[in-house]
């Protein structure tokens, strides 16, 4: 139950951050995410992890639709996207949990350490994708081309995981 | 164990895929700042994961008495790290936790090796199997998850907790072996029977002295001998009546247990039948291990559902041998088993009914149609003991909470005054 609320808390203070935007557009775009919080919530507390996803999707949807007069990239979008990752673990986990289940207090902790390692590394790579994207506007070619490797790169690293 | 992917991964995996895209087509930089921690995630996740190597047992006592505790051990040993295990114990309903847990989620670091404690009470009589045992483990960020169970669980047999009898059914008639019934005729035995004149052959040891003094000739005494008897347990398991923690069933297994150790300390030959859906048998025999043979075989009792019209010619004749005592354990609820005993009785066996009454495990309704119906039941029941009676079978009812010793003594009681007819 700590953990649901936590996941929906973080959703609704994404859902905070939309809204204080002012416009008409960021209204529309705090309305969209406060539909992905209550669809989290809804999704924990009928232990239906197929919401998860929707519900991230929505609240992301909502951020963008929020920052999109913004012609720059938005500095907390690492942040946002830690957030959501942080929400979407935490739900999932709150799914999972069963009261049935005597879980070892060592367990709870490794996990939570796990969670907050993973959230912390997330948004350091997020944070570095956004320096990158804002160095590349003002980049030329080479840049381009290095991304580009990069991302290739990238997927090969993960074929090669799955295979 | 079986692994697959959790649904968490497809998740993130849609969710990146998304993003990405729409990270292209919209040309919004963020978005690939949104969907980064998702796509680290996976890979992290693809990274760390790997199949667990383990290994699970279970061990437990093989027998145990009704209402004793059983200590049930899980061992498990890892040679790679297991992030979470899951483990649950699946009980059957005769037994209950009570220390441990029965399900609980723990880890495992190299070459660990944990033993999980459970003890169990068992609560009814039977062949308990534990298990099955599920075991499940998710890799760190629980990305895949594998699940198994153990294949092979312990089997608890459960023994039912027996009443003490201080005096039990005696035959009519008794067998050739030595035993502690002393028997109606004469011959070579402790108890005084009668007197007679000395007859040619007669050893001195027998001669009466005072009463050969007395009349002026040799008399010598004569004496019963003390025999076995062979008694037949009959268990009627065509029907039962259950009430939340017992049965007609489990009252009729634990007074058959009980009475087999009774007759078998006195050195008598023991058989069983259980008649029923399924018809089981033992044939009459002495000693411990024929007790352990019908205990065991009682644990295998159980109402099996069945339509089939079954009569006494099914059960094998060695199975019911002359002059053995039968003593039926039934709740007259199956109108085949009150055929059977009324057949039996028509043969010519000593037969006896312990009623095991269903009435405790009913209620009657307050009023209406219910309530009559209720009323006729019980009347046809008295009618049916009486009809049991009328054909020379002792007949007592027993109800739940009330010692088998007072039924015992009330089937003795007719006995004594019933006169015995042969046909």
């Amino acid at each position: 139950m700590i953990t649901g609320g936590l996941a929906v808390a973080t959703l609704a203070s994404l859902t905070a951050y939309a809204f204080s935007g002012g416009d008409t557009v960021a209204s529309a775009g705090g309305g969209i995410a406060a539909l992905g919080a209550v669809m989290l919530a809804v999704g924990i507390l009928l232990r239906f992890p197929f919401a998860v996803p929707w519900a991230v999707l929505l609240s992301g949807a909502g951020y963008v639709l929020a920052n999109v007069h913004r012609s720059v990239v938005d500095g907390w979008a690492a942040v946002v996207g830690a957030a959501l990752l942080l929400a979407a673990e935490l739900a999932f986990w709150s799914i999972a949990s069963d009261r049935r289940i005597h879980q070892e207090q060592a367990l709870a902790i490794r996990q939570s350490l796990t969670l907050a390692g993973l959230v912390v590394a997330a948004g350091l790579v997020a944070f570095m994708l956004v320096a990158a994207a804002a160095v590349s506007v003002a980049a030329g070619l080479l840049l381009t081309a290095l991304g580009v490797a990069a991302a290739v790169g990238a997927v090969g690293v993960v074929l090669r995981l799955v295979r | 164990m079986t692994r697959r992917a959790s649904s968490k991964l497809g998740a993130y995996a849609a969710l990146s895929a998304f993003g990405l895209v729409a990270a292209l087509v919209l040309g919004r930089p963020e978005i690939v700042a949104l969907t980064a921690p998702f796509l680290f995630a996976v890979c992290l996740g693809l990274a760390l994961g790997g199949s667990p190597r383990f290994t699970a047992e279970i061990e437990a006592a093989e027998r145990t008495i009704e209402g004793d505790e059983v200590d049930v051990r899980i061992t498990l040993a890892a040679s790679a790290p297991v992030d979470r295990l899951d483990v649950f114990v699946r009980l059957p309903p005769g037994l209950r936790v009570t220390r441990g847990e029965q399900a609980r989620s723990l880890r495992l670091a190299r070459g660990e090796r944990r033993e999980l404690e459970l003890t169990l009470r068992a609560e009814r009589w039977g062949a308990h199997r534990i298990g099955p045992v599920y075991l499940r483990t998710r890799d760190p960020l629980g990305l895949y998850s594998a699940e198994g169970m153990l294949a092979r669980t312990p089997e608890i047999r459960v023994y039912p907790r027996e009443d003490t009898l201080r005096r039990i059914l005696q035959p009519r008639d008794t067998q050739v072996f030595a035993g502690s019934e002393v028997a109606r005729h004469k011959g070579e035995g402790i108890e005084f029977a009668d007197m007679r004149p000395w007859a040619a052959g007669d050893p001195l040891k027998r001669i009466n002295w005072r009463a050969t003094a007395r009349r002026g000739e040799v008399w010598v005494n004569e004496s019963h001998p003390e025999r076995n008897t062979d008694v037949i347990l009959f268990v009627d398991s065509f029907a039962e009546a259950r009430g939340e923690d017992a049965s007609t069933l489990d009252l009729a297994v634990r007074a058959t247990a009980a009475l087999a150790d009774a007759y078998i300390a006195r050195r008598d030959r023991v058989g069983l039948i259980s008649f029923g859906g399924i018809l089981r048998w033992l044939e009459p025999g002495m000693g411990t291990v024929q007790l352990y043979r019908i205990v065991d075989a009682l644990l295998d009792t159980q109402i099996i559902l069945s339509y089939y019209w079954t009569g006494i010619d099914v059960i094998p004749q060695r199975t019911l041998p002359p002059n053995a005592l039968v003593i039926a354990l039934s709740p007259l609820l199956d109108s085949r088993s009150v055929d059977a005993l009324l057949d039996l009785r028509a043969r010519g066996h000593d037969l006896c009914v312990l009623d095991v009454s269903p009435v405790p495990f009913t209620r009657r309704a307050e009023s209406g149609v219910d309530a009559v119906a209720y009323d006729i039941w019980i009347l046809r029941r008295d009618a049916l003991r009486h009809r049991l009676q009328r054909a020379g079978v002792a007949v007592a009812e027993w109800h739940e909470g009330a010692p088998l010793a007072a039924a015992l003594e009330e089937v003795r009681a007719f006995r004594r005054h019933a006169r015995v007819v042969r046909a």
